[in-house]
């Protein structure tokens, strides 16, 4: 049982479902927040708060698959865990390739049920965390100027031509103008080596 | 072309024939017949005239005898009266014996002459050789002791010699002829014996002489030779090699041509005459010895008979007996041959003669028949060619009889005539726009077909000509009109929808309007077939049949998967709250700290049971679910058009008018059952909406249009529209009396699982529009991997 204080979020359309899913989860000690329909969900939900979602898949109005897709596009570090009572292959295979946890047909047992909540809360952990250094990154980064962020993209695009020498002449400037923002930019981003700097650059969107 | 029937419907016999028999076999038979005839004729003839031939023998033998001993009778009576009238004492041998010198010497046939007396006294005096020509014999009367005495004489009554007998025991009176004679008291004749002395055959003429008292006092008698008619017989001729013979009442042969044949000698050496049934002439003895047994040759008439001998056949003539005194029978027989031996010698030549005539007439017959026989035949040849039209009637005819050239003409004008009412009738035949044939009414055999036939069938008209009814259906009926034979007037003609295969075996169907062309008589010529290709509307007709089953089918198997799904899901809730309530449970306890093992297991049972019955209908799911979808181009309005027809009947019942309106290119992507399904489905709401309104002018139209990458169809009735607030597309909600709310929920499913969506056009009032669309074909999307069960 983890020490964090994480919610699971229930959508079903099946008031008896909410009920008894809600309290058999509040027994094993999770605190849970149930919701009828995705568009109460959303309405409701607070990027800050750190769980999974438990969603059923057949839902009316916004499905299951739809609310997936939108929680994806907004980037919520809220691990899914798909419950259905149509079942199939087909539905399963579409929400496990948008990032689902798992795909549980109703009725399910209990414990694996809380299995899977158990992995995807570390998973929101996990996402919560490198949220954090995404944006913490992102600060480092937005301290460069123009010309260093240029150089930085040159060097993480191009990693085998990362001589001043080269930089320089692809963007028409001197070695020793290169050396410089160089030294800069370590700086800034308090790095230590070039390494560290491509390393720390992937977890970046690209050209941002 | 009618069949061609006996053309001379009652003359079956050629002409030729007629000729040949009547010019060579005639005169053939008539020719040996003649023969033959003149054969029989002239053997009969010719044996008719031998027997008369026989017949003159004989008759000419009897008068021959008769002659011979005619004179005998005269001198025995002339002697008997001369001692009657004691003209030559009977009693003064001397002078007896002087009368009966002179009476031998007048009569060549007498060979003795004597006179016995009653008182055993006997002068005889007869022929003799040694030592003198006559020879005289007395014999002195009872109480004479005078010994037997012999004198001979010479031709002067000189004596030559003299001799006596004294152991002579002649007596006169013990003789026969005296006997007969003395007792008959009259002149008699022997029966011919061998005599005493001269051992030659003969006969005794005896006549009594009586005395003044009229008593008997001797007996006068001649003796005559008949060796002289045996002489007689022999000189005869009789045909070549015939004989005659003279046969006795006793059956003695008394007289035949070889003497030698007639005696025979007795136990005590006397001569007798042979029987005839002793007879050394074997020929005489098979001809006549059995008629003597049968007592035919004691007959009053003549007796002509054949019969055979050794292979060789003889005729006989039998002459009746010559008189009472001379009870003799000439018997006269004579090979056949003798007669016709010539006549069957020539009957041969005649044969071959006739025969060989009758070839040589025969063949020159045969020659004549040919001779006019040919032109007719020519004639007749010219005629078929013609009337098959590999003749032209303009070319010249052949030199032939006058006859036939005028029944020529009106032939030619009778061809004329009919090949101007074929040459229209064909014209019209091969100009018709309809496929026509001709066929033999009991084979099913093409006898005609006309262009628009053979483009039907793929096979030219000559190749039509070597087929039957039956290679065109392949079903090997024989007689595919028969029953047209058998009908009434009506029966002639039938019509009738058939599966033929064209040429290169593609199966096409037909409609088939077929009568029989009869003569006068009745009798079937030919029938005529027109046909029609209905290959089409037939195949359109089996698609629309066979999509129905297919929907039917299909329907049965969506309303399983349906139900199965929806019940899936409005089973599986529950369950999935009371697995987790008893979850729930369990924990709770735990918590209250109870300590009841049973509860717990209980509870534990609860969750198993429940997750047993998701598993249960997991499994029913899963086996109704079965993915068939095969996915084709579909032609939209052609679809829907069909459609159109299945939900045509319950449209008109209804009163309710479809209306189809196509734009663009609307070939889509799809499964043909399952979106026709769909499309059957919406009509079938859409009319079932428009029975329930009040509305007369009940419209629903069915719109099929391009939309960008996919094809759009809607379906729009003019009803009373949807109740507001009715949850369409779900399971088990309808407003149906007897629905189960499946349909429009399956129709989505049906379009999703197509790569296409459903849905209920709200922005159309009054009435209700349902939409579907479907990827177009060729819109550049393929088909999703994954679709919907």
């Amino acid at each position: 049982m983890s020490e964090t204080e994480t919610v699971v979020f229930v959508v079903d359309d099946d008031q008896d479902i909410r009920v008894s899913l809600s309290r058999a989860l509040r027994m094993r000690g999770y605190t849970v927040e149930a919701y009828d329909s995705a568009q109460a969900f959303l309405e409701a939900y607070d990027e800050s708060r750190i769980g999974c979602l438990v969603l059923d898949y057949g839902l009316p109005g916004m499905s299951g698959l739809e609310l997936q897709a939108h929680i994806n596009r907004a980037g919520f570090p809220l691990p899914i865990i798909f419950i259905t009572g149509h079942g199939g292959v087909p539905e399963s295979v579409q929400a496990m390739k948008g990032g689902a946890v798992d795909f549980l047909e109703k009725p399910f047992r209990q414990s694996v049920l809380a299995e899977r909540i158990e992995t995807a809360c570390r998973m929101a952990v996990e996402m919560t965390a490198a949220a954090g250094r995404r944006r913490d990154i992102d600060s480092r980064f937005d301290r460069l100027t123009a010309r260093e962020r240029e150089i930085v993209d040159f060097m993480v695009g191009h990693p085998g031509e990362v001589t001043s020498k080269e930089i320089g002449r692809t963007l028409d400037i001197s070695p020793r103008t290169v050396d410089h923002h160089r030294a800069r930019i370590l700086e800034k981003l308090e790095l230590r080596s070039v390494v560290e700097l491509i390393d720390l650059a992937k977890g970046l969107p690209r050209g941002a | 072309m009618p069949a061609p029937r006996d053309e001379i419907g009652t003359v079956k016999t050629s002409l030729g024939t007629i000729l040949a028999i009547g010019l060579a076999g005639l005169q053939l038979v008539a020719v040996l017949l003649v023969v033959f005839t003149s054969y029989v004729t002239s053997e009969r003839a010719l044996i008719g005239h031998a027997r008369d031939l026989l017949s003159d023998v004989g008759t000419n033998t009897i008068e021959h005898s008769k002659g011979f001993l005619q004179p005998a009778h005269g001198a025995a009576e002339l002697a008997a009266n001369l001692a009657q009238n004691d003209v030559v004492a009977s009693d003064n041998p001397p002078l007896l014996e002087q009368l009966f010198f002179q009476q031998l010497q007048l009569s060549p046939q007498f060979s003795g002459i004597f006179y016995g007396g009653r008182d055993g006294e006997f002068v005889y005096v007869m022929r003799s050789e040694e030592p003198g020509p006559y020879r005289t014999k007395f014999v002195a009367p009872d109480g004479d002791p005078q010994p037997t005495r012999l004198i001979w004489r010479d031709e002067g009554f000189s004596v030559v010699a003299e001799k006596t007998d004294p152991d002579d025991p002649f007596d006169p009176r013990t003789r026969p002829w005296y006997m007969r004679a003395s007792a008959e008291k009259g002149t008699i004749w022997t029966d011919p014996y061998i005599f005493y002395s001269s051992k030659q055959p003969g006969i005794t003429l005896a006549s009594p002489v009586f005395g003044s008292d009229g008593e008997i006092q001797g007996v006068m008698g001649v003796d005559i030779e008949i060796s002289d008619i045996s002489e007689f017989l022999s000189r005869l001729r009789v045909g070549s090699t015939g004989k005659a013979l003279i046969i006795h009442r006793n059956g003695d042969v008394i007289a035949h041509p070889d003497q030698r044949f007639i005696r025979t000698p007795e136990a005590d050496g006397t001569m007798r005459f042979a029987k005839i049934w002793e007879l050394d002439d074997p020929i005489a003895r098979t001809a006549f010895s059995p008629l003597y047994r049968q007592g035919a040759l004691d007959t009053p008439r003549e007796l002509s008979s054949q019969f055979t001998y050794d292979g060789g056949t003889y005729v006989s003539v039998v002459k009746p007996i010559i008189s009472e005194q001379l009870p003799w029978t000439i018997a006269v027989y004579a090979p056949e041959d003798d007669f016709t031996a010539a006549i069957k010698k020539n009957r041969y030549n005649n044969i071959w003669i006739a025969i060989t005539v009758a070839a040589i007439t025969g063949v020159i017959g045969l020659l004549m028949a040919n001779y006019i026989y040919r032109p007719v035949r020519a004639f007749a040849v010219r005629s078929a060619l013609i009337s098959q039209g590999e003749l032209d009637p303009s070319e010249p005819a052949p030199k032939t009889f006058k006859e036939l050239e005028r029944a020529n003409a009106t032939l030619m004008q009778q061809i004329a005539a009919r090949k101007q009412t074929e040459f229209e009738y064909g014209q019209s035949f091969d100009r018709a726009t309809r496929p026509i044939a001709h066929l033999a009414p009991e084979t099913g055999a093409f006898l005609r077909a006309n262009p628009k036939f053979c483009d039907l069938t793929g096979y030219s008209a000559e190749e039509l000509s070597q087929m039957r009814l039956a290679d065109l259906t392949g079903d090997g009926a024989a007689d595919p009109f028969a029953h047209l034979e058998t009908g009434s007037d009506e029966d002639y003609a039938i019509s009738r929808e058939a599966r033929w295969r064209r040429k290169g075996s593609r199966r096409i169907w037909v409609k088939v309007n077929a009568f029989i062309v009869r003569d006068e008589s009745g009798q079937a010529l030919y029938v005529v077939a027109m046909v029609d290709d209905v290959t089409e509307s037939i195949a359109k007709e089996r698609q629309i049949q066979q999509l129905s089953r297919d929907l039917s089918h299909l329907a049965r198997g969506h309303m399983m998967g349906q139900m199965a799904s929806g019940l899936a899901h409005e089973l599986n809730q529950p369950l999935a709250a009371i697995a987790q309530n008893a979850d729930a449970a369990r924990l709770a306890a735990d918590r209250a700290g109870a300590t009841d093992e049973e509860l717990r297991t209980i509870l534990s049972e609860i969750e198993e049971q429940s997750l047993r019955a998701g598993d249960i209908i997991r499994a029913l799911r899963s086996f109704v679910k079965k993915d068939t979808a095969e996915r084709t181009v579909i032609n939209l309005p052609e679809l829907v058009e069909q459609a159109r027809r299945l939900v045509l009947p319950e449209a008109t019942e209804a009163g309710v008018e479809i209306v189809i309106d196509v734009a663009g290119q609307t070939d889509v992507w799809g499964n043909r059952t399952q979106i026709a399904q769909v499309i059957v489905n919406l009509l079938r709401n859409a009319v079932e909406a428009l029975t329930q309104s009040g509305a007369t002018d009940r419209q629903v139209v069915v719109a099929v249009g391009r939309d960008g990458d996919s094809v759009k169809v809607s379906v729009t009735d003019n009803g009373p529209g949807i109740t507001p607030g009715l949850t369409l597309f779900s399971e088990f909600e309808t407003t149906k009396p007897d629905g189960m709310g499946l349909g429009l929920s399956i129709c989505r499913s049906i379009v999703e699982a197509n790569g296409g969506r459903l849905w209920f056009d709200e922005t159309h009032r009054p009435g209700a529009r349902f939409c579907f669309n479907l990827p177009a074909r060729g819109a550049g999307t393929t088909t999703k991997g994954t679709e919907a069960a």
